[in-house]
């Protein structure tokens, strides 16, 4: 009885096996296995200056990934110039255990609330997969693009308009210092003199 | 010191104080003008650095600056006026000296006219060492606080909350503090 | 062990069909990130088309920058790869970064040269792009207001001072 439904289970399990192997992806433990994080490097969000935006893929599973194709969509011609790097970039190995980066900069147009939502990866698990998998990057979520005026207000250094600034004020300090002070030392002198003699 | 410049101190004394309180009316718009120039200076570092609606505020640069002016004015003529004592007791001597030299020589002259000579000039120095000096003094502390305020205290307001808080205080301020050291 | 025989062959047949690329030509764009007060890692990327005088084509790539590993990632036009890392802010220096490309082959012989601790220097990349960095901005070195604040309060001091002394 014990030896008998232990054949049982086995049994099972083959058929559990072979039922895995037929649907390819679904197997996790043989293959490839991608984890996608898209971060963006940014202290701060401002229009029209650089958002540094990184695809970080990393292969848990026990074989390389093959053809990894990691396409970005959410950063539309019309809200973002794209500086460098490509919203699109193919692979071609991600052993496992390694991790891959790419790095692209783009710069918002326009200011106001954005979401990052994920990128899109397709990827072969093995060599002889007969499909694609599919695998989203993680969604750095929510964020606000500061417009470049209120970011110049509070990390311009404003150098020329401070220079401008001293040059007003320089003659109601100068000029009435300089007069006090020549006219002090015209008379400071003269008592010193007459003190002398 | 002589004993003679000494019997002439109190007679000094009202001569100056009556010279000082009735401020001229050169000197009045001397105290104005400036007082109406570096009370806008600050607009300046509002609309460029601050970034301050400027067409939104300018009633309110408009009143700031004129209260301001007021206020300004009133410090210059306060320090003057505490000032003008000091300076007319320190210089006494430098310019008698000064004077007898320059009127030593005109046998012509009384010696009471001397006199008076000498003591226009002790008043006309101690007025303008004392007027120089409090509008350098009020515009260099006025700019202090109006830089200190804006920038620090008053920093997370709204730029024309600020602007008329920061220049409103350094000029009533300066106001207040002429008048408790007088 | 059957099947390890058959992957040998299939590596025997490519790397008798695949031939190396001859006399590369580089053409690369390269942009830096240079303002560092909003980021908080600067980051190096370079575009470049490779084109070979025997016409391969799409041939793997892999750089080496300062000793980091980085394969080059190939773009959608044909023969165009990018090569983008980040740094940290502290770390960055300005001047030359050279980006060393290797294709299949000498980057394989890198490999077993470290791993054999040889010098892997002998072995010569395809190609080497130079990417310079003129150097990050990281903010004024010191803040303006706080000089303008700073002499402000240096003429008021010396102006009351000097009122003080007049005063006594």
């Amino acid at each position: 009885m014990f030896i008998g439904s232990m054949k049982v289970q086995f049994l099972f399990c083959i058929a559990a096996a072979l039922l895995v192997a037929a649907y390819g992806e679904e197997d996790d433990n043989d293959g490839a296995r991608l984890l996608v994080a898209k971060l963006i490097h940014n202290k701060y969000l401002v229009e029209n200056m650089d958002v540094i935006v990184k695809y970080t893929v990393y292969n848990t599973g026990n074989a390389a990934a093959l053809e990894v194709e990691i396409t970005d969509n959410s950063f539309d011609p019309d809200n973002f110039a794209h500086m460098s790097g490509e919203l699109n970039a193919r692979i071609d190995r991600v052993p496992p255990n390694t991790n891959v980066t790419h790095t692209v900069v783009v710069r918002p147009r326009k200011p106001g609330y954005f979401n990052f939502t994920s990128a899109e990866v397709l990827y072969r698990r093995k060599e002889d997969a007969p499909r694609l998998q599919v695998a989203d990057s993680s969604e750095p979520g929510l964020a606000y693009f500061t417009s470049y005026k209120e970011y110049d207000k509070k990390f311009s250094s404003h150098v020329v308009d401070w220079a401008a600034f001293a040059v007003m004020t320089l003659p109601s300090l100068a000029i009435p210092f300089a007069l006090w002070f020549s006219s002090k030392r015209k008379y400071e002198k003269l008592s010193r003199n007459t003190k002398k003699h | 010191m002589s004993g003679k410049s000494k019997a002439f101190t109190k007679e000094e004394e009202l001569l100056l104080q009556d010279f000082s309180r009735n401020v001229s009316t050169k000197s009045s718009a001397l105290f104005y003008g400036n007082g109406l120039i570096v009370s806008s200076i600050p607009i300046w570092l509002f609309w460029r650095i601050h970034l301050i609606d400027v067409y939104s505020n300018l009633i309110s640069f408009l009143l700031v600056t004129l209260v301001s002016t007021y206020a300004l004015a009133f410090a210059y003529k306060n320090t003057k006026y505490v000032l003008k004592h000091k300076i007319a007791v320190k210089r006494e001597d430098a310019v008698t000296r000064e004077m007898s030299r320059k009127l030593g020589e005109d046998k012509k002259m009384s010696r009471k006219e001397k006199d008076e000579r000498i003591l226009w000039k002790k008043n006309e120095v101690a007025d303008y060492e004392a007027t120089t000096f409090s509008i350098f003094y009020n515009n260099a502390l006025f700019l202090a606080i109006v830089i200190i305020s804006s920038f620090y205290i008053l920093k997370t307001m709204t730029p024309a909350v600020n602007y008329v808080f920061s220049v409103g205080t350094a000029s009533a301020l300066l106001a207040l503090l002429s008048t408790g050291s007088q | 062990m059957k099947y390890l025989t058959f992957f040998t062959i299939i590596q025997i047949i490519t790397s008798v069909f695949t031939e190396n690329c001859q006399k590369p030509e580089v053409t690369a764009l390269a942009y830096i990130t240079g303002d560092a007060t909003i980021l908080t890692q600067i980051a190096f990327t370079t575009q470049f088309s490779l084109k070979c005088i025997n016409g391969i084509k799409g041939i793997s790539l892999y750089a080496e920058v300062n000793g980091k590993a980085l394969p080059a990632v190939r773009l959608s036009a044909e023969n165009k790869y990018q090569v983008s890392w980040t740094d940290d802010i502290k770390t960055t220096f300005s001047g030359d970064y050279s980006i060393k490309l290797y294709d299949e082959e000498s980057y394989s012989a890198i490999r077993k040269a470290i791993r054999n601790s040889e010098d892997p220097s002998s072995i010569k990349p395809l190609a080497v792009i130079v990417l310079n960095n003129p150097g990050i901005y990281m903010g004024p070195w010191i803040n303006s207001e706080f000089l303008a604040a700073l002499l402000a309060i240096f003429v008021s001091y010396a102006a009351f001072s000097a009122k003080s002394k007049l005063l006594a």
